[in-house]
């Protein structure tokens, strides 16, 4: 009664009371609403302002909305793409170089791609939308917040350089933030390739020792501004030395492979001046034999005429290294180290006595063992558990020792993490590296002297210590499809489906187009068809779209069904050309899906690689809609890939082009044999049924 | 005094709740490790290739399929030759409606389309992840919500749910 006395008596509230109610308030306050709007951080990024529209602050740090523009900007400059579904609670952005950064929703744990993080707080949902932890998300993709005066700069960084000795081949793969953009400073006659990384930083160790046959040592140095940074890079190889881009993989990531002198490499030469970014770089002339011995090559400008960059293949390189034989000195292991790398661990071996030859496995339980051959050891086998994130632990000792010594050092990782072996002058490291290798099983072999490893191509194999199935590879089967018999109404016809066209170009790439490439096809093959007595019909004959201009995929496909479906037609060809995101796939594929479709298929395909000379990817049932839903026996034939340099140089060939249309009438013919007479054509008939010689 | 000593209580109550909320709501709860197993088909466009992946600590069955979705499209890590989705697709949403996964993809997927070689493979790998998942045997696609017959110039009939046995 008296706190109503008091409150009714006096007419205002005691001292002490709005305080109270003030103190409850502000603390109900900021639990509904930990979070708080802040006016946007002033962010420079890629040479402008980074304006986050709708942020928020928790504990100090930028929250960011998935659905922020400013964010989406952000992420398409670096390749990187976000994908969130608020009926979930995983938030998960793929970067350009295909790892995954996967925040959950009220965990502050994330994870770059197998490895585990910690955010400064979890992301959260206000107003339906996902909030993320800016800086860490940032610092995820490679991208180093660094404090200005008035603003923070978001510097994309040269987050890695890795280098693999191949054979004597060394091969650098830099990876960045973003699509890295480099102009060639130097590469004389010394050896020394320099190569500035424009508007990208680096906290990468200023030198690197890599002691490879085609490459001494990696110099690393920053300059610039902090808005506007530039890293070089400079490689020291031997004088007269060659060096090429190589497919990197991802268009972050930037590949140059080294061989000393009188080693063959094959590849794309770097552009000597200019700013290039390594799409632009990447299909570049292969240089010739005479341009390859010289050790450098001729000056390209950045805008470079479109060419595959293909393989190299330096001698010795895919040969497994032959063991060391019984009655050769056995090669000591003299000392025998491991040290803390970031997140990782490196594990040096030194050997004495010359050239040893060794063997890798990796084991699917995450054990990793490499086997000396015609070693021993000179020191304390050993056995060790570490307190280390990458390595439980790790034993050396010797595993066999008559007739034939062997030393083994064997890691227990923690999670299957990449192993790589550096050579150093004397012996070799292990370097646990701090990113998974996604390939389970992996078996590898080849020598080490003097510094330099002599490596065999690395395989996934199953091997026989696996004890889980689930990694091996599963090689694909189809299931048998039943043969339905199919009595063509009209058995003198054939359609020819020239793929794609009008509205639809289909693939384009190398200046080719691929409606353009059919339809040349098809009109070879109608001719071919054609003198040799079949009706023909086309479901297009021009540059047009069959059912109608602009039409919807299902439309477009199913009128070229219904051509042939009406007719009554005795078989159905769709002619196309292949392409893929990269140069690296090539060579003819054959199509079927009914049962009825395959020995089509087949007939078609031995003659298209008997005289292509294309690689034979072979008969494959897909479910592709013009086979599917035609009901003669139908085919789509996959001539070759535009996308790949030497495909596509057949492609721009019409000899070549020829060639495709007669293996296909060919193969018709070893499919059906000749044409029935014309009494059994029913009243149907093609647009053209006059013979026309072949061309 | 009494209204006073009652609202100090429950002010001293609620700067507990808060900061108890601020401790330990945030804090990751240990959770049991968990993994999916995501599919890449190597580029003879064939063989498929599982891996592992540990699941983050949401488990419910959306977020676990919207989780594997998303990382058999981003594929392997750039060192392994693999087909992938073009780069830039988004996994906009799975849901799960029955035994059937319905995933919506857009971004770089909705452009014209490479060839049919990595379309097939492409799907392939999505449909054997998410039909790894428990309770999942098919998956219906959609691009940028609509279903299609195909991609846009594309080969591969999307238009029903496909299964282990649509390749």
């Amino acid at each position: 009664m008296s706190r109503f006395r008091v409150r009714v008596s006096n007419g205002s509230p005691g001292p002490a009371r709005p305080a109270c109610w003030a103190l409850v308030a502000l603390f109900v306050l900021s639990i509904v609403s930990p979070a708080r709007a802040q006016p946007a951080p002033n962010l420079w990024f890629a040479g402008t302002w980074l304006v986050l529209e709708r942020s928020q602050t928790r504990g100090g740090e930028i929250a960011v909305p998935t659905d922020d523009p400013a964010l989406a900007r952000f992420l398409a400059h670096l390749g990187a793409t976000l994908s969130y579904d608020p009926a979930q609670r995983y938030a998960i952005v793929t970067t350009a170089d295909y790892r995954t950064i996967a925040f959950t929703i009220g965990d502050k744990r994330y994870a770059v791609g197998a490895v585990t993080e910690t955010a400064p707080f979890a992301p959260y949902v206000s107003g339906g939308e996902a909030y993320l932890p800016f800086v860490a998300l940032a610092e995820a993709l490679y991208v180093q917040p660094v404090s200005q005066a008035d603003a923070t700069v978001l510097q994309p960084q040269i987050a890695s350089l890795d280098v693999r000795n191949e054979g004597r081949v060394s091969v650098v793969t830099l990876h960045g933030a973003a699509t890295l953009r480099f102009k060639r400073l130097s590469a004389g006659s010394d050896g020394r390739l320099s190569l500035a990384f424009l508007g990208t930083a680096s906290t990468l160790d200023p030198y690197r020792d890599v002691a490879g046959d085609g490459l001494r040592s990696i110099s690393i140095s920053v300059g610039g501004s902090v808005r506007n940074p530039t890293t070089t890079v400079t490689f020291q190889a031997p004088p007269g030395g060659l060096h090429a881009l190589m497919p990197a993989g991802a268009p972050n990531a930037l590949a140059v492979a080294f061989a000393p002198p009188g080693v063959p490499l094959t590849g794309t030469p770097v552009p000597a001046s200019g700013v290039a970014s390594v799409a632009a770089a990447g299909p570049a002339p292969v240089p010739t034999a005479s341009e390859q011995t010289t050790g450098e090559y001729a000056p390209a400008g950045a805008n470079v005429p479109a060419a595959e960059p293909s393989t190299y293949q330096a001698p010795g390189y895919a040969a497994p290294a032959p063991p060391a034989p019984a009655s050769a000195q056995p090669v000591q292991v003299v000392n025998f180290e491991s040290e803390q790398a970031d997140q990782g661990l490196n594990v040096r071996v030194w050997l004495a006595g010359g050239s040893v030859a060794y063997e890798w496995h990796r084991l699917p339980d995450n054990r990793w063992y490499i086997d000396f051959k015609n070693a021993t050891l000179a020191v304390a086998p050993q056995d060790e558990t570490l307190q280390n994130d990458a390595v439980l632990s790790l034993r050396l000792k010797q595993v066999t020792l008559d007739p034939y010594p062997v030393v083994r050092v064997a890691l227990s990782l923690a999670t299957p993490r990449l192993v790589n072996l550096v050579p150093f002058d004397g012996g070799v490291t292990i370097a646990v590296d701090r990113l998974d290798d996604l390939a389970p099983a992996k078996v590898g072999i080849g020598t080490l002297s003097a510094g330099v490893l002599a490596a065999a191509t690395p395989t996934d194999q199953t091997v026989d210590q696996t004890p889980a199935p689930i990694v091996e590879p599963t090689p694909w089967k189809f299931t048998p499809v039943p043969v339905v018999a199919y009595a063509a109404p009209n058995p003198r016809l054939i359609v020819i489906d020239p793929g794609h066209g009008g509205s639809d170009t289909g693939a384009m790439q190398r200046g080719l187009v691929e409606k353009e490439l059919t339809l040349d096809i098809s009109d070879r093959l109608r001719s071919l068809l054609v003198a040799r007595g079949w009706l023909v019909k086309m479901t297009r004959d021009s540059d047009v779209d069959v059912f109608e201009p602009n039409d919807s995929a299902h439309d477009e496909l199913q009128a070229r069904c219904d051509i042939a479906n009406r007719a009554g037609a005795r078989m159905f060809i769709s002619v196309h050309v292949n392409s893929y995101t990269s140069g690296s796939l090539n060579g003819t594929t054959t199509y079927y899906y009914k049962g009825v479709d395959l020995s089509l298929a087949q007939a078609i395909h031995s003659r298209l690689i008997e005289s292509l000379g294309t690689a034979d990817r072979g008969v494959r049932k897909e479910n592709f809609y013009v086979i599917h839903h035609t009901v003669m026996p139908a085919t789509l034939v996959e001539t070759a890939f535009m996308s790949n340099a030497a495909d596509a140089q057949l492609l721009r060939s019409p000899a070549w082009r020829q060639k495709v249309a007669g293996a296909i009438a060919d193969g018709v013919g070893d499919y059906a044999g000749a044409p029935p007479p014309k009494s059994s054509a029913p009243a149907e008939t093609s647009d053209t049924d006059t013979p026309v010689p072949d061309r | 005094m009494r209204l006073l000593r009652a609202l100090v209580v429950v002010a001293l109550f609620v700067v507990a709740v808060y900061y108890g909320y601020r401790v330990f709501a945030g804090r990751p709860r240990p959770v049991a490790a968990a993994t999916v197993t995501v599919y890449y088909c190597k580029t003879d466009g064939e063989t498929l290739v599982p891996w592992k992946l540990t699941l983050g600590p949401a488990r419910d069955r959306k977020s676990v399929a919207f989780y594997a979705a998303t990382q058999a499209v981003a594929g392997p890590s750039s060192d392994i030759d693999a087909i992938r989705f073009p780069s830039g697709t988004i996994v906009h949403a799975v849901d799960v409606d029955g035994s059937t996964a319905i995933v919506d993809l857009g971004g770089a997927l909705a452009k014209p389309t490479a060839g049919s070689f990595a379309e097939s493979a492409e799907f392939k790998a999505l449909v054997w992840t998410l039909t790894a998942l428990p309770g999942i045997g098919s998956v219906q696609v959609k691009l940028d919500g609509i279903r299609v017959p195909t991609l846009p110039g594309g080969h591969f009939e999307l238009d029903e749910p496909l299964s282990r046995a649509s390749f």
